[in-house]
């Protein structure tokens, strides 16, 4: 437990506070966005929906920290059920079961931004200071050959094999154990994420956080931002005491699902119907390759090496997949791997000779963040063709290289299931099955829905992350980004967040 | 008056079949979850439900002893589905759906009882079904033209198993060693 942290339990009545910024959510966006408000001397508070979870609390049980540390115990789902988005819920946010891969936002895509969204002041030059201030803070590095394991090392194999691109990783950790558990949440505390160096940077600078506590509904005029109204929750999960915050200047930082929900159940204007648009998911399905010897990919740092063979970030590129390791945990690899009963688990009796590939669409489908009748989000999102071909595509290159390193047979979990021991089998598959509804998709990259622009037609905030319509009400999370920027995201989220608050802390000085 | 679903005389025509998938549609829009029969389902004594209704239970563990069936038959070493409890695992986890997913869930296994032998050709409850006749309904289901349904398995078979595989002796089969924290001095029994 971080010490100034107030848990929602800890809230004995109801609450008003008066202050000169509110942040909703903990995640790395509003981390930072915390951070810098607190060093500029402002007085902040961080409202987060989700628990503090100490390392102690980190079981490294799936049954466990899944309700503990994700949005709807890991089961968020898009509306037509065909992608599981994986989300955080807690002081930290999504960095606290994230697998800590570190890349900046390639060139190609801020340049796109500027060029065609209209987004002013963030062309890589101006960037560049937040990226070097971030990777100091969080101690970001190479992940060393010796860390790699087999199941990395299987996709290094297949790289060199193919002579495909391909190459190291870099990641937040010190003192890794290499316990493999990081999407759990990590006992050892190794990782350098916003609950273990941003937040206390927060509370260090003054700032106070609460957990526990859900914000409900912004407070506006129409105009003007005016502060938000929230619940603050006991231990379990029931609804203990109203909080009211006053403050000029709200940061939006519960995600690109939870940002806009909670716009859109607040009645934020929105003219040009831009709000909750534009969802990029980075969507993604795996193939698994079962070796004759023993991998046992659950052991060691998850994923440290990349194939980037088909990824492009130019405008319009055909090759749109990124491809890196992606093995789970016995409930997660069982929920994933085709079939059920007599058959499912004599194919568990190979879990530890798989190694498990993902390839993730840098997408260009289009989809949209609603509200249903609760206030709760409703995720619409129907793959483009295009989208579905590049996921073919990267599933097929995921089986080429698991072949290419040695694996006996690939299975791509689709209806009906596909399985291949040689490339002339996989030259013969019919792709057409790999498509949503029949390949098990997964999400952790959800972005780009209250996009930043100086068009308000076609965007929701400005290029200062403050919303064109409510003077006060800023963005500083992954909603920002107004497309998918085709891998992970948390540097580029907390580097946006650090570049866009001198913005937010001259608003919250009454300026 | 049913028949013995495994008896082939038992099946009903492809006709009525298709006739079911029109019944199929009907209880994926809601309209007869009311009406679904929901009696003669008895919970173990001493069982007390979190979430689940008594009728959902005993379909949650049908379907579970099926989803979780054993590939060594009357081996002593894999535990089956009751003796990990996956059917109070997943009405603990439905407990948590926020009320649209639990409403949809209840929905699917109003479907998997009532509805989907008859498409698969059986003119039975799925929980009287012979163990071989409910694989060929889960079987239906999974590879089911419908992508709602199929997602409804699925959303199904992920919660048998993170019911089963959350259990310390299902690991074993897997050659799982378990998390660090707490590992037992010589690994898991
Ligand atoms: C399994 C997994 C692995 C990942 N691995 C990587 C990786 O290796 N590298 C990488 O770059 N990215 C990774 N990511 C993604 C990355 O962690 C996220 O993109 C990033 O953390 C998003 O930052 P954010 O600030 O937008 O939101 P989050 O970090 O998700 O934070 C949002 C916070 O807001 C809170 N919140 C939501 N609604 C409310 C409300 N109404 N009131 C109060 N609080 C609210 C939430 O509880 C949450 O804590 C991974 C994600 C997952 C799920
Ligand atoms: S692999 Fe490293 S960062 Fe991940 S949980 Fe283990 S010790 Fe923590």
């Amino acid at each position: 437990m971080i010490a100034g942290v107030v848990r929602g339990r800890e809230v004995t009545g109801d609450l008003v506070l008066e202050v000169d910024a509110v942040v909703v959510g903990t995640g790395a966006g509003g981390s930072v966005a915390l951070r810098e408000l607190a060093r500029a001397g402002l007085n902040v508070v961080a409202l987060e929906e989700g628990p503090c979870s100490t390392s102690g609390e980190l079981t490294q049980r799936e049954d466990e920290m899944l309700p503990l540390l994700f949005q709807d115990a890991g089961a968020r789902m898009t509306q037509d059920l065909a992608i599981r988005v994986l989300q955080g819920r807690g002081v930290g946010g999504s960095t606290v079961h994230n697998t800590n891969l570190c890349k900046r936002t390639p060139d190609e895509i801020l340049d796109l931004w500027a060029r065609r969204y209209g987004v002013l002041g963030a062309a890589p030059g101006d960037l560049r200071p937040a990226f070097e201030a971030i990777e100091r803070d969080l101690s970001v590095s190479e992940i060393d050959a010796p860390m790699r394991n087999a199941n990395n090392d299987a996709l290094r194999a297949g790289c060199e094999a193919l002579g495909w691109r391909g190459g190291p990783l870099k990641h937040n950790r010190v003192g890794c154990q290499q316990s493999g558990f990081c999407e759990l949440g990590c006992a050892y505390d190794a990782k350098q994420n916003a609950l273990k160096i941003v937040v206390p940077q927060a509370v260090i600078a003054g700032a106070r956080v609460y957990s526990d506590v859900t914000v409900l509904r912004l407070s506006h005029d129409g105009a003007r931002v005016t502060g938000v109204h929230a619940e603050a929750r006991d231990a379990a999960g029931l609804p203990r005491a109203r909080v009211e915050v006053l403050a000029p200047v709200v940061v939006l930082a519960a995600s690109a699902v939870g940002s806009p929900a909670l716009a859109r159940r607040s009645g934020v204007p929105d003219p040009y119907g831009q709000l909750g648009r534009g969802l990029r998911m980075h969507p993604g399905a795996i193939a698994a390759g079962r070796f004759d010897r023993e991998i046992a990919g659950w052991r060691g740092i998850p994923q440290s090496y990349e194939c980037t063979e088909h990824l492009s970030h130019e405008e319009g590129s055909d090759e749109r997949v990124w491809i890196v390791p992606a093995f789970a945990h016995p409930i997660g690899a069982a929920a994933t791997l085709p079939g059920f009963g007599a058959a499912h688990m004599a194919g568990m009796r190979a879990y530890s000779n798989l190694a498990v590939l993902t390839a993730m669409v840098h997408d260009e489908t289009s989809g949209e963040v609603a509200v249903d009748d609760d206030g709760g989000p409703v995720l619409r999102y129907a793959m483009s063709e295009a989208d579905r071909r590049q996921l073919a595509k990267g599933l097929v290159a995921c089986a080429r290289l698991l072949l290419a390193a040695g694996a006996r047979e690939v299975t791509i979990p689709a209806v009906p299931a596909l399985r291949v021991r040689t490339v002339a089998e996989l030259e013969r598959l019919d792709l057409a099955v790999i498509r949503p509804h029949s390949v098990p998709m997964t999400a952790v990259h959800p972005m780009g829905t209250m996009r930043m622009g100086e068009d308000p037609h076609k965007s929701v905030v400005r290029s200062t992350g403050e919303h064109h319509q409510l003077r006060g009400l800023f963005v500083a999370d992954g909603s920002l980004f107004p497309t998918s920027i085709g891998g992970p995201p948390q540097i580029s989220i907390y580097a946006f967040a650090l570049h866009l608050a001198p913005h937010v802390v001259e608003r919250a000085r009454g300026r | 008056m049913m028949r013995a679903a495994s008896d082939r005389t038992g099946r009903i025509s492809r006709r009525r079949a298709l006739g079911a998938g029109a019944a199929l549609a009907l209880v994926l829009a809601g309209a007869t979850v009311a009406a679904v029969r929901t009696r003669g389902y008895a919970v173990p004594p001493g069982r007390r439900l979190v979430a689940l209704t008594p009728w959902q239970f005993v379909v949650v563990r049908s379907a579970a002893r099926r989803i979780a069936a054993p590939d060594r038959e009357g081996d002593p070493s894999i535990p089956s589905a009751d003796d990990t409890d996956v059917p109070g695992s997943i009405d603990l986890w439905v407990s948590r759906m926020h009320g649209r997913v639990r409403r949809d869930f209840g929905r699917f296994l109003a479907y998997l009882e009532h509805v989907a032998p008859v498409g698969a050709g059986f003119a039975s409850r799925f929980t009287r079904l012979s163990p071989a006749d409910q694989d060929a309904v889960l079987a239906a289901l999974e590879q089911s033209p419908h992508d709602r349904l199929r997602a409804g398995f699925e959303g199904l078979k992920s919660l048998v198993f993170i019911g089963y595989y959350r259990d310390v002796r299902t690991w074993k089969l897997a050659r799982y060693d378990g998390p660090l924290l707490a590992r037992p001095l010589g690994g898991w029994r």
